[in-house]
């Protein structure tokens, strides 16, 4: 179950309108390292997850991502929402206006629809935890390029805020994933399933 | 009474410190430090969305009281009337001006 609280989880208040920017932050809605992607992976893999901990943690980074893409959303609806028919025709917005208006829609800043094949669950507990570690990197990658190419500094501060929230995530996951291998049998991690082979885990918590 | 823009900073910011703890603890729960510093945060989070919600409209359903809340009245198409005070206030995702 989950409880809305009506803020955003940093503030976002974007004065200009531009189009082109917007077409670019939207790949962190719908792209493939973007936040829906992030919070259906980890919400996805937490219920098969052996370890209670990394259970739990799994619930609240996902939640966390929730309320990403809601910044994320925010942003895109700030910088187009006073879009004039000349901008969107000339400002890199025109394949999507034609066939979103300025409606919220999950897609890659390249076009392509959000696909759930841009996140894993494997239903292994190691696999997933590195897909997570990896996942998080390549959000930070995309923040990277992002806050490179975007001068205006409404749209800087919260994709710098978001840029170090997956820096914390990567540091989260890999107490997690040390955390399950503390419950394995050390000379072969990878030998067994661990969510699956539940026989195989010496003290599960 | 508070002003609208500050109260809300203030429960970003403990809010924010809430959370990034919350992770820290999934990871380390004897850690006693952290566990001290979240649970002064969380006492003062809780403070700040009661306080935020008697002066302006409630953040969450748990803060929904519509004999209490939005005593400054702002940003109502009710005012003076008793109503439902979760629809109150600006949708976050509107610039706040």
């Amino acid at each position: 179950m989950w409880l809305y609280e009506k803020r955003l989880q940093f503030p976002i208040n974007i004065k200009k309108t531009c189009p082109k920017t917007a077409s670019l932050i939207i790949s962190q809605f719908g792209g493939p390292d973007g936040e829906l992607a992030a919070s259906m992976r980890y919400l996805s893999q937490r219920y098969t997850m052996p370890c209670k901990e990394a259970g739990g943690l799994l619930t609240d980074i996902g939640t966390e991502e929730l309320g990403h893409l809601e910044m994320i959303c925010a942003m895109v609806y700030q910088l187009t929402k006073n879009l004039t028919a000349e901008q969107a025709k000339t400002a890199g917005f025109d394949a999507y206006y034609i066939d979103h208006t300025t409606a919220l829609w999950p897609a890659a800043a390249a076009g392509v629809p959000f696909n759930a094949c841009e996140f894993q669950s494997k239903g292994d507990a190691i696999t997933d935890l590195h897909e997570n570690l990896a996942a998080e990197q390549k959000a930070r990658t995309t923040y990277d390029n992002l806050i490179r190419v975007i001068d205006d500094p409404d749209v800087r501060e919260p994709l710098k805020f978001l840029r170090a929230r997956e820096v914390v995530h990567f540091q989260r996951f890999g107490e997690a994933l040390e955390k399950i291998k503390g419950t394995l049998d050390e000379r072969n991690f990878y030998y067994f399933n661990p969510e699956f082979d539940k026989q195989m885990i010496s003290k599960v918590r | 009474m508070a002003d609208r823009n500050s109260l809300l900073q203030e429960i970003n910011e403990t809010s924010f410190m809430v959370n990034d703890l919350t992770l820290y603890l999934d990871t380390h729960p004897e850690d006693l430090q952290a566990l001290e510093a979240f649970t002064q945060a969380a006492a003062q989070r809780k403070q700040l969305l009661e306080a935020y919600a008697r002066d302006f409209e409630p953040l969450t359903m748990n803060c929904v009281c519509p004999d209490c809340n939005n005593q400054s009245q702002s940003n109502t198409r009710y005012p003076g009337k008793k109503h439902f005070t979760w629809c109150d206030g600006p949708l976050p995702w509107d610039n706040q001006v």
